[in-house]
């Protein structure tokens, strides 16, 4: 496969006041094109650091950074905007849905940023949404605001999927739906997933797991036989 | 500690409690402030009128006897009475400058307040100058000062520098908006100073007697002072409610009073009433607007503290704080901000608007005062305020503070009611962009936010309106009186004891535009009175008339009078009615129809052709000459008492205009600064409450500045719409203004020129749009990652 991700020797230091701390040091690691991958590790490992970085929100402080050929680690933060535009869908914990916009208003609004999106009903349908298109978000329960969610980042046809924590504020069975849709996206010409998450049980249903830990990368591995959704104990 | 954390909190939102506490500074600060200058007008003139003793009535006339003023005295409920000889005189040195004369007998009655010199005696040789005349002359005790009236030429002496009770608003005439007492003053003498001479002149010129051998021979024993022409009586009556009564006695048994009027009616006395007057009507008004912004501030910056409090809330009760302390705490916000805005304001209030106002009036009132004074009232209304606002917190906080504990730790998630918001869903909705349908949606949902800011933007762009409208209004007021109106260029007032072959000498000379004011008073159907005047017309196109709608119209009915819309309007007097009146001095009624209504700006009454007139067997002897000849350099005309200049006439009214322009640039920085605070604070509270939005939306990838526009977008539509309101609420608060500020004579429209409201609506929108573009700014610097940290 491809490699679409090659993370080299990141660097992320954050100050605050007078103190700083190393949120990355040194990170290294590589993921193909159409993977489901899992970064894994306890809190404050720095694996939304990685999240963060992959997705062009935050900006290393050395090291490089380079998805599909480009170095994003060096991209102005008006190019940075662009990239998020054309290349990033994002998945959160609290799905950050507008809470003043229907579920298809929520997904149109990619049409604003995005020169081809897919058809919003079409991806809408796709997660199982399409009766609940003129709704509002409050109208839903927290699985249904996810897939809104995930609607929303497929839309826009992206390079990356990236999730932090996808499956946090939800229930096992509703967490459960979600995964399976996210693993529905990925493909040798589909999009790459990077789930960023404490849950290890998820790590069994992926192509690859990155284990992170106290800034570092502790391994980077390939899944050789990942199992069904089904097939684990959720 | 709970107190700790309300200060370090209102520390955390600042903008938003300094606005609260702005608003109600500035709301307290209009009331007290107003009421501390009303007070202050009312303390100095209650002190000056009951100190010096103010008459209770003019009788005017001709050649008041001392059996008259004896008769007077004698009436029931007079306690005093003084005669006094009054006219105009010119400055013997610089004719442009003139003074009211008062020849006394004694000084019991409206008694001087002596700034220095001496106190009045008959028999001390001088004279006693209004102080403020003397201090715009760079006049002192000592100096001399001449005038002339007639053939009396006096120089005398200054011996006093003095302020009296009716001379506390002296104008030149009747076209003066304004007194200018660097111009015309009043001085007072001793009727001592009266030559024999002059005396004898005046009975020699009325008995037709040329030669001063001849008075002699007739009238052997002559005594002077006896014929002094006396033409005021000043009556002190015991009790108010005695007043009218003794008004009736004094016109039954005195020949010679041809007006007898009370105090109130007075020019300098109504003219003083009526701007404290102004004030009551406006206090309400001003303070209202900034209170009612300051309600709607709290409600909304309390809801958001409320919302971002509630975990901290659950958490204080779920440690055992009582729902009561907890209650107080919150309403401790309200309570303690507004408290201080309440004692700022009434600070503000007597040092800075009661002071500054009290100044302003006092440059046009001459008497003694103690400047601003505080109302008692206004503190009571400085507490109702800090209740009210603790109030208004209570209730928006009540729902929330209501709920247990366990409910108030848990993550309350954004509501959006899809019932209200179901409908832009639909139809036309469905084809706006994002950012519309987003922003209609923000406003749906934060109402009293959006109300808050259309309110204070309106109030903005309306006090800009107003200030500039009132400005146009008076160059509309000034432009229609002096070059519509006024078709001359000077107007002769003639001497009142002019006879008809001087008047013809002057007529042959200067053209026969003439007219007569005469004065009158109308009887309504109960029999009361209320005086007025007859401008008696036969001036051509010299002196113009407009309709109501300032269109030209002629005079020219002969079958009855015309009066103007406004005495037409307060008196429910229509045409064809019936009006019922009497010359001053004349016991005869006439009858007269009423055939139509013109405007006038500055004069309320009738008025009637000399051929109307004429048919009701009153003499015309016209008391005024109108001339387009150039009169500049003549300023001393035979049996013309005043030379009256249009133009330096239009000049000294654009003079007031000097000091509207500074009171409209005032006006405009409290508008700027109320759009600046409002704008503002509602933006960033709607700025903090869609920050996680924003943040979301640069995290898919919006441009910074598309979501920049989003947010100016909102505050653009909130000031238009503002501004749509503003603009005739502007003209509607001129016109409100105009009606309570300018007295009862004048009939100014609301005239506001096109690019006014073009500027009240750009400044309005370029206020809304700085300060919303400079804010704007701030999502430039958005934390994506710290800002989705956390929920809504």
């Amino acid at each position: 496969m491809k490699e679409l991700i090659n993370f080299r020797n990141v660097k992320k230091t954050y100050t605050v006041g007078e103190k700083s701390f190393d949120a990355l040091n040194g990170a290294s690691f590589s993921i193909n094109k159409g993977e489901f991958v899992v970064i894994l590790g306890p809190s404050g490992a720095g694996k939304s650091t990685i999240l963060n970085l992959l997705g062009g929100m935050d900006k290393a402080t050395s090291g490089e950074i380079i998805i599909d050929g480009k170095d994003i680690s060096k991209l102005t933060s008006k190019e940075l905007t662009k990239y998020r535009a054309e290349n990033i869908g994002f998945i959160f914990q609290f799905y950050n849905i507008l809470p003043t916009l229907t579920v298809l208003e929520n997904v149109e609004l990619i049409n604003d940023i995005v020169k081809k999106p897919k058809p919003a009903m079409e991806v809408l349908k796709g997660v199982g949404l399409e009766a609940h298109a003129g709704k509002f978000p409050n109208q839903l329960s927290g699985g249904e605001q996810q897939r809104v969610s995930i609607a929303r980042a497929i839309a826009k046809n992206p390079l990356l999927l990236l999730c932090d924590e996808p499956t946090g504020a939800l229930d096992s069975q509703t967490g459960v739906e979600v995964l399976k849709l996210l693993k529905a996206q990925c493909g040798e010409d589909a999009n790459t997933v990077v789930i960023v998450t404490h849950n290890s049980l998820i790590a069994e249903i992926a192509d690859r797991v990155i284990r992170v830990k106290n800034g570092k990368i502790r391994s980077n591995e390939l899944n050789s036989s990942p199992k069904k959704i089904e097939e684990v104990e959720w | 500690m709970l107190k700790r954390k309300l200060f370090r909190e209102i520390g955390k939102n600042l903008s938003q409690f300094i606005t609260i506490l702005l608003m109600v500074m500035i709301g307290v600060m209009a009331y007290s402030g107003i009421e501390a200058y009303m007070d202050g007008m009312i303390t100095a003139a209650d002190k000056f009128y009951s100190e010096n003793n103010l008459q209770d009535l003019n009788v005017m006339g001709a050649g008041f006897t001392t059996e008259d003023l004896d008769t007077v005295k004698d009436l029931p409920h007079v306690r005093n009475a003084e005669r006094k000889l009054v006219f105009n005189a010119i400055n013997s040195d610089d004719n442009d400058k003139g003074f009211v004369v008062s020849f006394i007998e004694s000084n019991e009655i409206s008694k001087f307040y002596l700034e220095e010199g001496i106190p009045f005696d008959a028999n001390t040789k001088g004279v006693w100058v209004d102080s403020w005349y003397m201090r715009e002359n760079g006049l002192k005790i000592g100096d001399k000062i001449r005038f002339k009236y007639d053939s009396l030429e006096l120089e005398e002496v200054i011996v006093g520098s003095i302020q009296v009770p009716d001379h506390i608003y002296d104008i030149k005439d009747e076209s003066a908006l304004l007194p200018d007492h660097s111009s015309f003053g009043f001085v007072f003498l001793s009727v001592n100073e009266i030559s024999e001479s002059y005396i004898k002149e005046i009975i020699m010129k009325e008995a037709g007697i040329s030669n001063e051998s001849i008075l002699n021979i007739l009238m052997p024993n002559l005594d002077y002072k006896t014929l002094i022409p006396f033409n005021y009586i000043m009556v002190d009556v015991d009790e108010k409610e005695n007043v009218d009564s003794v008004k009736n006695s004094i016109e039954d048994k005195i020949e010679s009073a041809q007006a007898i009027i009370k105090i109130e009616d007075s020019l300098s006395y109504s003219t003083y009433q009526g701007e404290i007057d102004e004030g009551r009507g406006f206090v309400g008004i001003f303070s209202g607007l900034f209170l009612f912004i300051a309600i709607l501030s709290v409600i909304t910056t309390m809801t958001r503290v409320i919302k971002k409090q509630r975990i901290q809330i659950g958490t204080l009760k779920a440690l055992g704080f009582s729902d009561l302390k907890v209650q107080l705490h919150y309403i401790g916000y309200g309570f303690w901000v507004s408290l201080i805005g309440a004692c700022l304001g009434l600070l503000a209030g007597k040092f800075f608007i009661g002071s500054v106002f009290m100044g302003l009036e006092m440059d046009f009132f001459e008497l003694p005062n103690d400047g601003a004074v505080m109302n008692p009232l206004s503190y009571l209304v400085a507490a109702l305020v800090v209740l009210g606002i603790s109030f208004v917190t209570y209730l928006t906080c009540r729902k929330q503070l209501k709920e247990n504990p366990a409910e108030t730790l848990r993550i309350e998630l954004p509501k959006v009611k899809s019932g209200t918001l179901g409908f832009t869903t639909t139809s036309v909705f469905k084809k706006m962009k994002f950012a519309t349908k987003w922003n209609i949606r923000d406003v749906i949902r934060n109402k009293i936010r959006t109300l808050t800011a259309i309110v204070g933007i309106t109030g903005c762009c309306v006090l800009i309106v107003c200030a500039l409208g009132m400005l146009n209004s008076i160059d509309h007021f000034i432009d229609l009186q002096f070059e519509e109106l006024y078709n001359f260029s000077y107007r002769l007032s003639l001497k009142q004891d002019i006879k008809t072959d001087e008047i013809k000498v002057l007529t042959d000379e200067y053209g026969d535009k003439t007219s007569k004011t005469l004065g009158i008073e109308i009887k309504d159907s109960d029999g009361n009175r209320e005086a007025n005047t007859v401008f008696v017309h036969d001036a051509g196109d010299y002196v113009r008339f407009v309709d109501k709608n300032n269109d030209f119209m002629t005079l020219d009915r002969d079958d009855g009078v015309y009066i103007t819309h406004k005495l037409g309007e307060n008196e429910n007097i229509k045409i064809g009615d019936t009006i019922t009146w009497h010359i001053y001095g004349s016991k005869d009624y006439y009858e007269s129809k009423v055939v139509g209504y013109n405007k006038d700006p500055q004069t309320q009454g009738v008025t009637a052709t000399r051929s109307y007139i004429e048919s009701l067997g009153i003499d015309y002897i016209p008391d005024s000459i109108y001339t387009n000849i150039d009169l500049s350099n003549k300023k001393d005309i035979p049996n013309v008492e005043l030379v009256q200049d249009k133009s330096n006439l239009k000049e000294n009214i654009s003079g007031m205009l000097e000091m509207m322009r500074s009171m409209i640039v005032i006006i405009i920085f409290v508008a700027v600064l109320l759009g600046v605070i409002i704008i503002y604070s509602m933006s960033i509270l709607s700025y903090s409450e869609k920050q996680y939005q924003f943040s979301t939306l640069k995290v898919l990838g919006f441009e910074d500045s598309k979501i920049r526009r989003i947010f100016i977008k909102q505050n653009n539509w909130i000031a238009i719409a503002a501004i749509i309101i503003g603009l005739p609420l502007g003209r509607g608060l001129t016109s409100w203004l105009f009606k309570i500020c300018i007295d009862e004579k004048y009939d100014i429209d609301t005239h506001i020129y096109f690019i006014t409201y073009l500027l009240g609506a750009a400044g309005t929108f370029l206020v809304s749009f700085v300060v919303s573009a400079i804010l704007g700014r701030k999502v430039n610097s958005i934390d994506m990652v710290s800002s989705l940290k956390s929920n809504e």
